[in-house]
């Protein structure tokens, strides 16, 4: 008898309790996941789906006339020139904040980490304004601007300098958590084995955070094509010269030009996709060394 | 090559890790730096490895002049407590590291870098595992990895951070005898930071006692061991019963006269006694002054607990000989010191 019960015993408890512990009842899985997958659907997929569908709404003659239109492929290309201006720069600005966060202690660093992260918590029509206010005409050095023949807003540089100053953030955000977690004994044994400053850099530093800096650039870059708030203050909505791609898009729009805004709107929501496609792709093709990256 | 430290300080904000520091470590010595946490002694070796500057002093190696030069000018082998190994690299490129980073001129070719890695692993007995990453190995391995690439520059001194300290205790008493043997074949000038005495007194040909910024005492751990300098060095190496006493003719009083010591050294009035736990003698006696009020079986070895009027005080013998007195919990005793230190206070 007592064989029989010490047998009975495991059996009964192998299945349900342990099952019941860890695992919620079936309906409540279900209702979860729908619910999750309803939100997704309604919120993100839904209109996504609009875009591409009123952008072909008239067939694709029509959408491929509103691209090649000259005022549109004005704005895609000023849409890449500053995207190619202020990515560079955004990620050597990102590299040096994070690095003296990161690596050093001095006084002043919680200021610098707060500055980091100043674009994110004001609106970025503010951060358009700023710069009116600096150097428009009627800003702190607009006559010293005007005299010396400078135009910065409503102009390019105006643009560029809006579009830094909002996506400065996704590079050092990225990057600060990575590097404080990692701390700087690789560089030290690195410098005792005979490597150069230099060296150090490439070979140890920037191959450490070269998963995290592709993500921050990723992102950078997202946010600088399709930046319209602070762009929208300094461009001055100038057609063929000073749109970018989300500004032709709200003036197409204002225009009952609906064809059109989808169409170069539905470059700008292409481009989200291929960000998410590039950042799956490279997580899948180089997960072993993602995961051994992160130790 | 031998290591000359004179009068090196070092602080930290309000913090004094160094206090004017003098030591010479021979050429070809293993040297322990041990110390409680916040002792300097990390600090000591980081500024052997040129990546701490120290406020004042001087430090020579093998008789020049080192500290305005840069690490990687100062031809040492570092090995970090938590090994610091490249983690995108495998074993192999970890230990080809300092290698391949050589000024063109003095760079190996790679055939001539392969051999010496190859040879490195199989030093380290880790060939199999060239093609690995940090991530992929046990803690033990990775740490003879750190240490077979910190051996590939061909350094003249090798200077190692608790190299034993982030691992458990198997591995680590492996490793440490391991190490010992390493060193016994190709006899480079090491110093080796730890906190932990029994590691200290195993491996070490000399061992340097440290604590707050000082150095207490320098020696072989035979020397330190049994002639310690202070009252820190005795309580630090070991175990210990510690007592308050007066010494009046060379006899230490504890208490109201419960427990009496004999005192070396000329030492009087108030003073510190300090008793090894197996220099504590017990034998049972119903009319003795002490009661057994605890014993604890250690593997081979049994600590006892003796309560002597108030006093709480910790014997040590092995575990035949607790048979053969036969003494349990509870029991009456007498209690007899074989050998003291005493202190002034």
């Amino acid at each position: 008898m007592p064989a029989d019960a010490s047998i009975a015993a495991p059996a009964s408890i192998r299945v349900q309790p342990a099952r019941a512990a860890l695992t919620e009842p079936a309906w409540v899985r279900v209702a979860l996941i729908a619910g999750a997958l309803l939100f997704l659907a309604l919120f993100l997929l839904l209109p996504l789906v609009a875009v591409f569908v009123e952008a072909l709404r008239r067939g694709f003659g029509a959408y491929w006339t509103a691209l090649i239109e000259p005022d549109a492929v004005a704005a895609i290309q000023l849409t890449l020139i500053v995207a190619a201006i202020s990515v560079p720069a955004n990620l050597l600005f990102g590299i040096a904040a994070s690095w003296c966060v990161a690596k050093f202690d001095f006084r002043g660093k919680n200021l610098l980490i707060t500055l980091i992260d100043l674009p994110f918590s004001v609106s970025p029509v503010i951060s358009g304004l700023i710069y009116v206010l600096l150097f428009g005409m009627n800003g702190l050095f607009g006559t010293y601007l005007r005299d010396m023949g400078v135009q910065i807003i409503f102009a390019v540089p105006g643009l560029v300098l809006a579009t830094i100053f909002v996506t400065f953030p996704f590079v050092a955000r990225e990057l600060i958590p990575l590097m404080q977690e990692q701390g700087s004994d690789e560089e030290e044994a690195a410098l005792v084995l005979g490597a150069s400053g230099w060296q150090t850099f490439w070979r140890v530093t920037i191959p450490n955070i070269k998963w995290g800096l592709l993500y921050g650039v990723l992102l950078c870059n997202a946010r600088a094509m399709g930046e319209f708030g602070a762009v929208s203050v300094v461009s001055g909505h100038i057609r063929g010269e000073t749109n970018t791609m989300p500004l032709h898009v709200e003036i197409l729009y204002n225009e009952y030009n609906f064809v059109a805004a989808f169409a170069v709107a539905s470059l700008l929501a292409m481009l989200a996709l291929v960000t998410l496609v590039v950042k799956t792709a490279l997580e899948w093709r180089f997960g072993d060394e993602l995961a051994a990256s992160r130790h | 090559m031998a290591i000359q430290v004179s009068g090196i300080t070092k602080r930290f904000n309000d913090f004094t890790a160094l206090d004017s520091v003098d030591l010479e470590v021979k050429s070809g010595e293993l040297l322990a730096l041990l110390g409680p946490s916040g002792s300097g002694k990390t600090t000591l070796l980081r500024i052997m490895a040129g990546l701490e500057s120290p406020d004042g002093g001087g430090l020579l190696l093998n008789g020049e002049e080192a500290l305005g030069l840069k690490p990687r000018d100062r031809q040492v082998g570092f090995v970090f407590q938590h090994y610091a190994l490249f983690r995108h690299m495998t074993v192999f490129d970890n230990v080809a590291f300092g290698l391949k980073v050589r000024p063109r001129g003095e760079r190996p070719g790679s055939a001539e870098i392969k051999r010496r890695v190859t040879e490195l692993l199989e030093l380290v007995q880790l060939s199999p595992f060239a093609g690995r990453y940090p991530a992929q190995l046990s803690g033990g391995q990775r740490q003879r990895v750190a240490l077979a690439r910190a051996l590939a520059i061909e350094p003249k001194v090798l200077l190692l951070d608790e190299p034993f300290g982030a691992l458990d205790a198997k591995v680590r008493k492996e490793l440490r005898r391991w190490l010992r043997k390493l060193h016994d074949d190709i006899h480079i000038t090491s110093v080796f930071v730890t906190h932990d005495q029994e590691e200290a007194l195993e491996l070490a040909d000399r061992v340097v006692v440290m604590n707050q910024g000082r150095i207490e005492q320098i020696g072989t751990p035979a020397e330190v061991y049994d002639h310690p300098a202070s009252a820190f060095v005795y309580e630090f190496l070991g175990q210990v019963n510690r007592f308050d006493c007066t010494v009046e003719g060379g006899i230490a009083r504890v208490g109201d006269g419960a427990l009496a010591i004999p005192a070396q050294g000329g030492v009087q009035g108030p003073a510190v006694a300090y008793v090894r736990p197996h220099d504590l003698g017990v034998t049972p006696a119903s009319a003795g002054p002490a009661r057994i009020s605890g014993i604890h079986v250690v593997g081979p070895d049994a600590r006892i607990d003796i309560d002597l009027a108030g006093l709480t005080l910790e014997a040590e013998m092995d575990r035949e000989r607790l048979a053969t007195l036969g003494i349990v919990a509870g029991d009456r005793c007498a209690i007899h010191i074989d050998r003291a230190r005493v202190f002034a206070r």
